[in-house]
């Protein structure tokens, strides 16, 4: 192996043969290696249950909140071993997770959301990275003082991702940014990610259950099913993957007729996640 | 005129003391989710301690003021670090049945420690009655009201313009979700415990001098949790008013149709507001918009 450093320096994130266990019992997560490059936006895909929550859950330092434990497998991170590190220290180092659902803190304003994104920066920086956040997302200025429990969906989900950026990321994690939002929306959404990667060259972790938009963004994708990467690849690669239009982005190949349920294989059809 | 306004002017400082502790159990429960069942209990041993001061060491207000400050503090602190960290992560109720027993040995304790007996806390300068037009109150009445105004102002502009406020609220609203922010929840338990110490403990030092020191004490808690139901448990500053509602409900009452009715006239009120307010008066409804 000749440029293994030069592999390792320039792979941001990287999890290898993974298995993680809620309460000594329930295996979530079986075996999987995932690799962020450094600058590049990867795609995790899967349907509900996969275990690609549980995945930033144990890369972000919270599963012990829900009993989860890493049973086997290493996690790194800018080449340090972050398996069992603190979230705070997670944090510190510029992984950040918008997480799913939005989970704003609704009692507070915009401002006061955007202000806890950067709990760990001081005032100076903070009031910096607000205005660099304001610029990209002019409609929060306008809302700075409203609560933020009353926005429309689409303006909390700007508050998510505007109160992540606060912390200055380094790897910018997103769970399923386009979960119950309306398709106009979700394209902002979109934009947004595609810009921050243009112009702040962020690295950028993408979890979804909404396949089209994810894999025509991501460089990189990989597919979970009931908790191992069941298939990986180039985006573009398995985007041709014949398999995986049909099964999970909703179109069989070449203008054939759709294939009957009964000829596919039992394990394709387990599941079909995006119909 | 001046008996009204007598019974008025003892309500508003029994008012708030109740209120100083009701904000105690507010502040608790806001940036933790946990009802400390035991803020009476610690506010009785403060009181202790300023006692021991007192008599053992100087009875000036302000060397008794300094001293019991730093021990509730102190106290707070590894009762926090001791009994309640490890439990940190464990379901609510069993946090609750720990200060439920935390409680039940702070009394035995002031009996082990001290005495069973009624005390004078050996402080003239508190005790001293002040006469401001028809009201005769004593300095340290006066002083737990001002307290309370003073902790008010306080609570108010450090939840709303200090970042580590903000944090605390952020807590309280989703602890999960602050700590992938890098919020530590345990600084921010320690600070609640520690906040929540200094106004109950200044509560029932203040009370003591004004009436007398005793086992029974911790009463003063059981007074100040309804108030906070009655504030909003959620409101630090509505458990306030809470407090002063209860105190100087109970002062009518007792002062304009019998003593016997006293003790649960507070109670009456709180079960009227709360069935046409079930938050309390200023708690703060959820926000269910998703």
């Amino acid at each position: 192996m000749p440029d293994t450093a030069a592999q390792i320096a320039a792979t941001l994130l990287e999890l290898r043969n993974v298995q993680i266990v809620y309460d000594n019992a329930v295996e979530a997560v079986r075996d999987v290696s995932l690799s962020v490059p450094e600058g590049s936006v990867v795609a995790l895909l899967g349907s509900n249950g996969a275990g690609k929550s549980t995945l930033l859950k144990a890369v972000t330092g919270s599963l012990h909140r829900e009993e989860g434990e890493i049973e086997k497998g290493t996690i790194h991170y800018g080449g340090r071993d972050i398996g069992h590190a603190r979230t705070e220290d997670i944090v510190r180092a510029g992984l950040i997770l918008v997480p799913e659902g939005r989970r704003l803190f609704a009692n507070l304003t915009v401002d006061e959301n955007l202000t806890m994104g950067a709990h760990l920066k001081d005032t100076a920086r903070m009031k910096f990275q607000r205005d660099a956040v304001f610029d990209l997302f002019p409609k929060l200025k306008d809302r700075r003082h409203q609560i933020s429990g009353y926005l429309s969906g689409g303006e909390q989900q700007m508050v998510a991702v505007g109160r992540a950026l606060m912390a200055e990321p380094r790897l910018l994690a997103l769970d399923e940014p386009s979960l119950g939002l309306a398709p106009l929306i979700i394209d902002g959404i979109y934009d947004t990610i595609a810009r921050m990667r243009r112009e702040l060259n962020m690295t950028i972790l993408l979890v979804e259950q909404n396949a089209t938009q994810a894999m025509e963004i991501a460089d990189y994708v990989y597919i979970m099913e009931n908790g191992r990467v069941v298939l990986d690849g180039p985006a573009e690669k398995t985007r041709s993957n014949l398999d995986v239009q049909e099964y999970y982005l909703g179109f069989s190949g070449g203008g054939e007729h759709r294939k009957s349920f009964r000829d596919i294989k039992h394990y394709k059809r387990r599941k079909r996640w995006l119909s | 005129m001046s008996y009204l306004v007598n019974l008025l002017a003892s309500g508003l400082a029994v008012g708030a003391v109740y209120g100083l502790i009701a904000m105690s159990f507010a502040i608790i429960y806001k940036s933790t989710g946990l009802l400390n069942f035991a803020q009476g209990e610690m506010a009785m041993i403060t009181a202790y301690v300023a006692w021991s001061i007192s008599t053992s060491v100087d009875g000036n207000p302000f060397i008794v003021a300094a001293g019991s400050i730093l021990f509730a503090i102190v106290f707070a602190l590894a009762v926090e670090r001791i009994a309640i960290r490890p439990m940190m992560n464990e379901p609510i109720l069993s946090q609750i049945m720990v200060t439920i027993g935390l409680s039940v040995i702070f009394r035995s304790l002031v009996i082990l420690v001290w005495d069973g007996l009624p005390h004078g806390m050996g402080i003239p300068a508190g005790d001293a009655l002040v006469t401001l037009g028809d009201v005769r109150v004593r300095v340290a009445q006066i002083g737990v009201i001002l307290f309370l105004f003073a902790a008010i102002v306080a609570m108010w502009a450090f939840f709303r313009y200090s970042r580590f406020g903000v944090a605390m609220r952020a807590v309280a609203s989703d602890d999960g979700t602050a700590q992938l922010m890098g919020v530590n929840s345990g600084k921010v338990q320690m600070a609640a415990w520690g906040a929540a110490a200094v106004l109950s403990g200044v509560a029932g030092v203040l009370f003591a001098i004004g009436a007398e020191l005793s086992p029974s004490l911790y009463a003063l808690g059981l007074k100040a949790f309804p108030a906070t139901i009655l504030g909003g448990l959620d409101a630090i500053i509505g458990s306030a008013v809470g407090g002063l509602v209860v105190g100087i409900t109970e002062n009518l009452v007792g002062g304009y149709l019998s003593s016997g009715l006293k003790e649960v006239a507070g109670f009456v009120i709180i079960i009227l507001i709360l069935m046409i307010r079930p938050y309390g008066l200023f708690g703060e409804k959820r926000i269910e918009r998703l």
